[in-house]
């Protein structure tokens, strides 16, 4: 239950400049995700922040305190791998011990804390395990458990359900979050999918180029986008240039004009007087409850998404159809 | 089934220069003068003489071995962390000094450290190591050191692969210093290797006759040296006491080997 | 940063330890005199310039070229067709091939000198100072190595299935094995050709044992001349150490 406030940052490798000029505050108990591309320099960041990287310039605090210079095992900051990073040599019982012990802390403390962080991941019976006979979902519960168990100041999630395959992955996604609540933990997540951020953050980084390029809750980064590079990002947002938009719209930018795929309505019987923009079905993709229209009008191809109704209501290849776009949520970005 | 004959040749030659050769040892070290008995044995076992090479060339090895292996450990633990041209550099250059082995390298020995050698000078100048003999155990410890650090270099370079930089993140997260980590993680991780390492070096240390002979011309008593002048030595001939002096050899050999399988057995690898 | 310095350090110390005595005895074979002193007096070409016009010296490096080329010439033949058709027909042959192939590795050159003495002395094949028992001792060196290198090589393509191709399209066994599988082992048979070959040009053992100056060949060379003078066989040893670095050098170029 910290605060962590990191301003200035900067890091290069040579000749490249991974990130620079990285300032943001924490509150205490909050879940912040970096969300990028890969090469964006999230994971770098996030390896300075835990001190096995040494940064160029900037400062981070935690609770007021500096710790730029301080070494990884002193800094007291837990991290969970994309890759596990769980010793193979050790059980599980061993693994989770790992931290405690290299505290010296006496048996019977070490016994009863991985006892109890055992539990919380639900790994109880799997002790005396190896890794290697562990499923990837049990191993990053043993690797987040020997991350918790020495109650770090701030957890670090370094694309921990990247390796993972889908079932797990959600269920896992939700177990970091529930947990990460129950403690109130400080903690950063790294990630490169839109998906897993906006279910779990409090709030998103979103980072392009070494730069943290807009910040906000989830609702608001996905809402209002701040540059085209975050629409493409964050979703399946249709991107109008200037003489598409023009075209379809009857707006002029020098930038580009963001229209989310489900704000689209379409209605299927058009009729000459009725309202909206004329258009053809050219594509049908069912994404389970929802069904994505690929419609083409005035040479633009739209993404519009529709609720999974009824059959009645399908739309097919070729059908004649009216687009009605709500200009008061329409965004232009650059 | 005719292809089958196309194996013959291989097998001929295996068994005309390899197999019987070992055969015929172990029937030989049998042959006394009042007949079979093991009396060869015997005769080595009570002999203070041969029991001092024995010795000589357990200590020799052990200490090559182990020394080789050290240095070989730092030297790949940190060849891994240099970029990959400079690394590739070393590695073919490591590969290069593995090839001066036996004579040469005893001669090359010679000349850096021997009585007049360069080294031997600085070192007397700067009046460090005032004494140190190359003609002795202790070279002969020396110069199988430098054949051992390329060898073992080469053989455990590729096992450090399988260690995860993550590791070692991981364990400097939950307070680790980097001798924690090896010491908890890294160095069980590469167990395997090592021994198996140390077994070939050990043998290959063992078995090794010519670097020695050439240093020494056989003043230091190592096992090998004596087998050699049973069978050819210009004083003594004794081609039977040399075959049970070379099973004894391979015997401890086979020992050694053995504790090591046993010793991994016990490493988490097994399990 | 702390921590690259201290690996530079290491590999530095790494290198200069494996390079130093080359280099000790490179300087040694171009010095004109190197007494009591930490440096030479002065260079000079002379003892390369004497070594390569001692009839001795070519003569025993004739021969040893002679001994491995025969060995290698030998071995190819005997082991590239064993090879594949243990991969080819008896797979499960391999695993005994491998721990067959151990046994040369595993007993010391000294260990079955002793046997191969009384074996080969005299009797039905009187092999002891010719340079026959030479070839046989070097073949059981190299057969193992270059069996391996073949079985990998083997074990890295479709066999089965190359062969198969062949056969549908009209060769025979012979046939596509010569045209199609042959050309794919060939780099890694001259890889191991290489390296076997200044494997062999180092060895001392049998030869000292078994022959001795009755075939003098290379490294018995080295070290009959030991005493004649230190700047000459220094040279000697740079001439033999450059010839086996091409020999690597070339292995690891085909290698690649």
């Amino acid at each position: 239950m910290s605060i962590v406030e990191v301003s200035g940052l900067a890091k290069s490798f040579g000749q490249t400049q991974v990130f620079q000029d990285i300032s943001f505050r924490l509150k205490s108990g909050e879940l912040v995700t970096l969300l990028g591309p890969s090469g964006c320099g999230k994971s770098t960041l996030l390896r300075c922040l835990a001190g096995l990287i040494t940064v160029d310039a900037g400062r981070i605090a935690v609770d007021d305190r500096d710790i730029t210079g301080t070494p990884a095992y002193s800094r007291g900051i837990g991290m969970v791998f994309q890759s596990y990073a769980l010793f193979p040599n050790m059980t599980v019982a061993k693994n989770i011990a790992f931290g405690l012990a290299m505290q010296k802390l006496p048996a019977d403390e070490i016994a009863a804390r991985s006892a109890k962080v055992i539990g919380l991941v639900e790994l109880s019976g799997y002790e005396s395990q190896y890794p290697h006979q562990l499923s990837g979902g049990q191993r990053q519960r043993v690797a987040l458990a020997r991350a918790l168990v020495v109650e770090p100041k701030i957890l670090l999630l370094d694309e921990p359900l990247s390796a993972l395959d889908a079932r797990i992955r959600k269920s896992l996604r939700d177990q970091i979050r529930d947990i990460q609540q129950r403690l109130g933990l400080t903690t950063i997540f790294v990630t490169h999918d839109q998906e897993e951020a906006l279910i779990l953050s409090d709030r998103i980084f979103v980072m392009d180029g070494g730069r943290i390029v807009q910040e906000g809750t989830a609702e608001s980064v996905y809402a209002e986008p701040a540059s085209q590079f975050v629409a493409r990002f964050m979703g399946h947002y249709n991107l109008l240039d200037g003489t598409q938009s023009k075209a379809l719209l009857g707006i002029e930018t020098t930038g580009y004009i963001a229209i989310r795929p489900e704000s689209i309505l379409l209605s299927d019987h058009p009729t000459e007087t009725e309202e909206g923009i004329p258009g053809v079905v050219r594509r049908r993709q069912l994404l389970g409850n929802i069904i994505r229209y690929s419609v083409e009008s005035t040479g633009v191809s739209l993404s519009v998404d529709r609720l999974n109704g009824s059959a009645d209501d399908l739309l097919p290849e070729g059908a004649a159809v009216r687009l009605r776009i709500d200009k008061s949520i329409l965004r232009e970005v650059h | 089934m005719k292809s089958g004959l196309l194996l013959i040749p291989v097998l001929a030659v295996l068994s005309i220069f390899c197999l019987a050769p070992l055969l015929e040892v172990a029937v030989d070290s049998l042959q006394t003068e009042d007949g079979i008995g093991l009396g060869n044995y015997l005769e080595i076992l009570t002999s203070p003489f041969y029991r001092q090479a024995f010795a000589n060339s357990l200590s020799v090895s052990l200490w090559s071995s182990c020394l080789g292996l050290v240095i070989a450990l730092f030297g790949a633990a940190s060849l891994r962390r240099l970029p990959g041209r400079l690394r590739d550099a070393v590695v073919a250059a490591t590969n290069m000094a593995s090839n001066l082995t036996g004579v040469p390298l005893a001669f090359a020995f010679i000349i850096l450290a021997g009585t007049n050698g360069a080294l031997t000078l600085l070192l007397r100048q700067s009046g460090l190591f005032g004494n140190f003999d190359l003609y002795s155990r202790a070279g002969l410890i020396l110069i199988y050191s430098y054949f051992q650090v390329p060898l073992a270099l080469l053989l455990l370079y590729p096992a450090f692969d399988a260690l995860d930089d993550d590791w070692q993140a991981a364990a400097a997260l939950l307070g680790a210093r980097v001798w924690h980590y090896w010491l908890k993680i890294g160095l069980p991780v590469l167990a395997p290797a090592i021994l198996g390492t140390f077994i070939l070096l050990f043998a290959n240390a063992m078995g090794a006759y010519a670097s020695a002979y050439a240093l020494t011309t056989g003043n230091v008593n190592l096992v090998t040296v004596r087998i050699a002048s049973l069978v050819a030595g210009n004083i003594v001939l004794d081609p039977d006491l040399a075959a049970a002096l070379a099973v004894l050899l391979v015997a401890l050999m086979v020992l050694v080997t053995t504790l090591s399988q046993r010793l991994l057995k016990k490493s988490y690898h097994a399990r | 940063m702390r921590a690259e310095i201290y690996h530079r350090t290491i590999v530095s110390l790494l290198v200069l330890l494996l390079g130093l005595p080359v280099a000790a005895t490179l300087a040694y074979s171009f010095a004109t005199r190197w007494g009591a002193t930490v440096l030479p007096d002065g260079f000079t070409l002379s003892w390369y310039v004497q070594l390569w016009q001692d009839q001795r010296f070519l003569a025993a490096f004739f021969r040893s070229l002679v001994v491995g080329f025969g060995t290698l010439a030998i071995g190819t033949v005997v082991v590239v067709p064993a090879a594949f058709v243990v991969f080819y027909r008896f797979p499960a042959l391999d695993k005994v091939m491998g721990i067959l192939s151990l046994v040369p590795f595993a007993v010391p050159p000294v260990v079955s000198s002793v046997g191969l003495l009384h074996l080969y002395s005299d009797g039905p094949l009187p092999l002891v100072g010719t340079p026959w028992i030479l070839v046989g001792c070097d073949l059981a060196i190299v057969l193992p190595f270059l069996y391996r290198a073949q079985a990998n090589a083997l074990g890295a393509i479709n066999l089965r299935d190359l062969m198969d191709a062949a056969h549908i399209l009209g060769a025979g066994t012979a046939r596509a094995f010569l045209m199609v599988v042959f050309p794919l082992l060939r780099k890694g048979l001259m890889a191991s050709l290489f390296l076997s070959f200044s494997l062999l040009l180092g060895e001392f053992v049998f030869a000292n044992i078994l022959v001795g100056t009755r075939y003098e060949t290379l490294q018995v060379y080295l070290y009959n001349v030991r005493q004649v003078s230190g700047h000459f066989t220094s040279a000697a040893v740079m001439s033999y150490f450059f010839f086996t670095l091409v020999l690597t050098w070339l292995a690891a170029r085909l290698g690649r």
